[in-house]
């Protein structure tokens, strides 16, 4: 074996622009496995980030299967008040309705929140992009989306009128216009909880209460014992509210999956094609190789090692390469109309799969050329 | 004692669709010790009978024995481990591995046998054949002769049985000839080295012990 690697390194030294050409077509390759796939984390990551700071709580309780309504809030709020783990929780409200401005009006979404909770669970009202958000008990006051503005041309301290689902109107002052990041953003108004409760006559219910725990990993636990005791309702965890989401950033991934494995395929071809070209040219020296009493699995190491060495000094270049792209694209995002922005996440698993995957392409490649090189006829080889 | 013999040797080609006959029944006996040279005109299967013996080609039939062995049957890996410990090879264009030095060259058949103390022994291989000062020359740095003489250190790094050299003057001037032609003498009478020599020249011919003549792929005489 020393004899075999001894060869592998002289003949790699010998052809340093062959070397050169090579490691630079493996470091782009696995930089590029890198950064792609650390956008596609980086999309889910903020995904899921953005739908857990505006929309969902550790745990998210709704009502069973026939009601639209939890009923009984207080009670269950009292009850939520006795689990030790349970350090926030949020009531909301969701219901349909229209919005008019001026000689125009739009279909909606009502998003109704008690403040003070709400802000324990999520950061929606943080979330103003002009103006201000809702006050504790601000009856008066309505967030718009920023969308939603755009389109009613409605601006902060205009007055809106808000026509709930069951024919009730009430005429609201925009006080912020917002932007989630999220679907919420299409068509929402948020509005104070009592106000809209009042509107749409629901006494006493609400449609999902939002519950942050002390540990998220709690989670599990916590999602039977508090089915358990508020009674016949429906409980999910954070995980299957964003599991939709992941589902969908599924597909981006089997795209940048494909994406990577192009950028692979003709990394591979480029070093399969220069092994080949090069092992066609060194074709006495093989033959020579074999006259001194070189096997045909020796001669095949010589080149898969060389392959080895060139992916190893390929790979390490890109895994630099790549980190830096990921912490530079982090440090400089693109900007996104809906998102905010877009960058990539840096993680070590990706590093990893970067790396095993780039290797075993390169061996693979380098696999035909080896072969070609093992089998050679000496004859041919030392005297055509 | 017959270090080779051969037994009806023949090696066919197929140029196209012609079969050309390039040894076509070869009948050799070679003793341990001796210094053959073989000569004969272009195309007589010279060359041919020299890849026979060093198991660097098949024959299509007939056999091959080195030291009482039948060597004819042996598997490609099987020939590439006896080419290492029992055959060097000497060539026309000295085919030394352009990437390592002299030195190197000499050592890489020795690290393939795992020998111990291969750089000592390359460099007094080097020492033998007068390039002891010339150890970290690349191929590309050396004359042909000097080139041809570590070709031949080469050969000898596995102390092999036999020394195998296609025609190892064919592309050196007089002087250089003559040099290397001395060096085999040398290493026959000292080491009581066997060497089998193919080559064109009357000249160089005569410096061997004995010579074969080949003509249409049959020994002549």
């Amino acid at each position: 074996m020393s004899a075999v690697l001894f060869y592998a390194r002289k003949d790699s030294e010998k052809n340093k622009r062959m070397f050169v050409f090579i490691i630079i077509a493996i470091a782009l390759s696995t930089a590029n496995i890198i950064i792609i796939n650390g956008f596609m984390d980086g999309i889910t990551d903020d995904f899921v980030e953005k739908t857990m700071e505006t929309s969902s709580g550790h745990l998210n309780i709704y009502p069973d299967e026939q009601n639209r309504y939890i009923e009984g809030l207080g009670v269950k709020e009292q009850k939520l008040d006795t689990f030790d783990n349970v350090i926030a929780y949020s009531p909301r409200i969701n219901a349909g309705g229209a919005l008019s401005y001026k000689d125009k009006s739009k279909s909606i979404r009502i998003l109704a929140v008690d403040p003070i909770k709400e802000n324990r669970v999520t950061n929606i009202l943080g979330k103003i992009d002009s103006g201000e958000t809702l006050d504790v008990n601000d009856r008066n006051g309505v967030l718009i989306s920023y969308r939603l503005a755009d389109e009613l041309k409605a601006r902060v301290g205009d007055e809106t009128v808000l026509v709930f689902e069951k024919g009730n109107t009430k005429v609201f002052r925009i006080k912020g216009i917002f932007r989630s990041g999220m679907a919420l953003d299409t068509n929402t108004v948020i509005l104070d909880f009592e106000s809209a409760a009042e509107q749409l006559n629901l006494s006493n219910k609400a449609s999902v209460i939002l519950v942050r725990l002390s540990d998220i990993a709690l989670t599990g636990q916590y999602k039977d014992t508090i089915s358990r005791e508020l009674g016949a309702i429906k409980v999910k965890e954070w995980k299957q509210e964003v599991e939709s989401i992941l589902s969908s950033t599924a597909t981006f991934k089997e795209i940048s999956s494909a994406i990577n494995a192009i950028g692979l395929f003709a990394s591979a071809v480029s070093v399969g094609v220069i092994l080949y070209i090069n092992i066609l040219h060194r074709r006495r020296q093989i033959g020579i190789m074999k006259a001194v009493g070189m096997k045909d699995f020796q001669i095949l190491s010589v080149y898969i090692i060389e392959a080895m060495i060139m992916g190893t000094i390929g790979i390490i270049a890109g895994d630099m390469l790549g980190y830096l792209g990921t912490k530079y694209l982090e440090a400089h995002p693109f900007s996104d109309p809906i998102l905010g922005s877009l960058s990539p996440r840096f993680y070590t698993y990706i590093l990893y799969d970067a790396s095993l995957v780039t290797m075993a392409t390169v061996i693979l490649a380098s696999t035909y050329p080896a072969l070609m090189a093992g089998r050679m006829n000496i004859i041919k080889a030392i005297w055509e | 004692m017959d270090i080779i013999k051969t037994g009806n040797l023949k090696k066919s080609y197929m140029l196209g669709k012609v079969e050309v006959k390039a040894l076509n029944g070869v009948d050799v006996s070679i003793q341990k010790g001796e210094f053959v040279a073989i000569m004969g005109p272009s195309g007589c299967g010279k060359s041919t009978f020299l890849n026979m013996v060093g198991m660097l080609d098949i024959p299509t039939s007939g056999e091959i024995y080195v030291e009482g062995n039948d060597v004819t049957g042996m598997s490609s890996n099987k020939r590439a481990e006896y080419r290492l410990r029992h055959i060097g090879f000497i060539f026309q264009f000295f085919n030394l591995f352009n990437e390592l030095t002299a030195i190197e060259n000499i050592m890489f058949p020795m690290m393939l046998n795992r020998m111990p103390n291969y750089r000592k022994n390359a460099q007094e291989l080097l020492n033998l054949v007068g390039l002891g000062d010339r150890i970290h020359h690349l191929p590309s740095e050396l004359s042909g002769g000097q080139q041809q003489r570590v070709t031949i250190a080469r050969s000898l790094a596995n102390s092999p049985k036999i020394l195998l050299a296609d025609e190892p003057t064919g592309n050196l001037d007089t002087k250089s000839s003559k040099e290397i032609i001395e060096l085999f003498r040398k290493l026959n009478l000292e080491r009581g080295q066997t060497i089998v020599m193919v080559t064109h020249s009357q000249e160089i011919g005569e410096k061997a012990d004995r010579i074969i003549h080949f003509r249409d792929g049959i020994i002549e005489k």
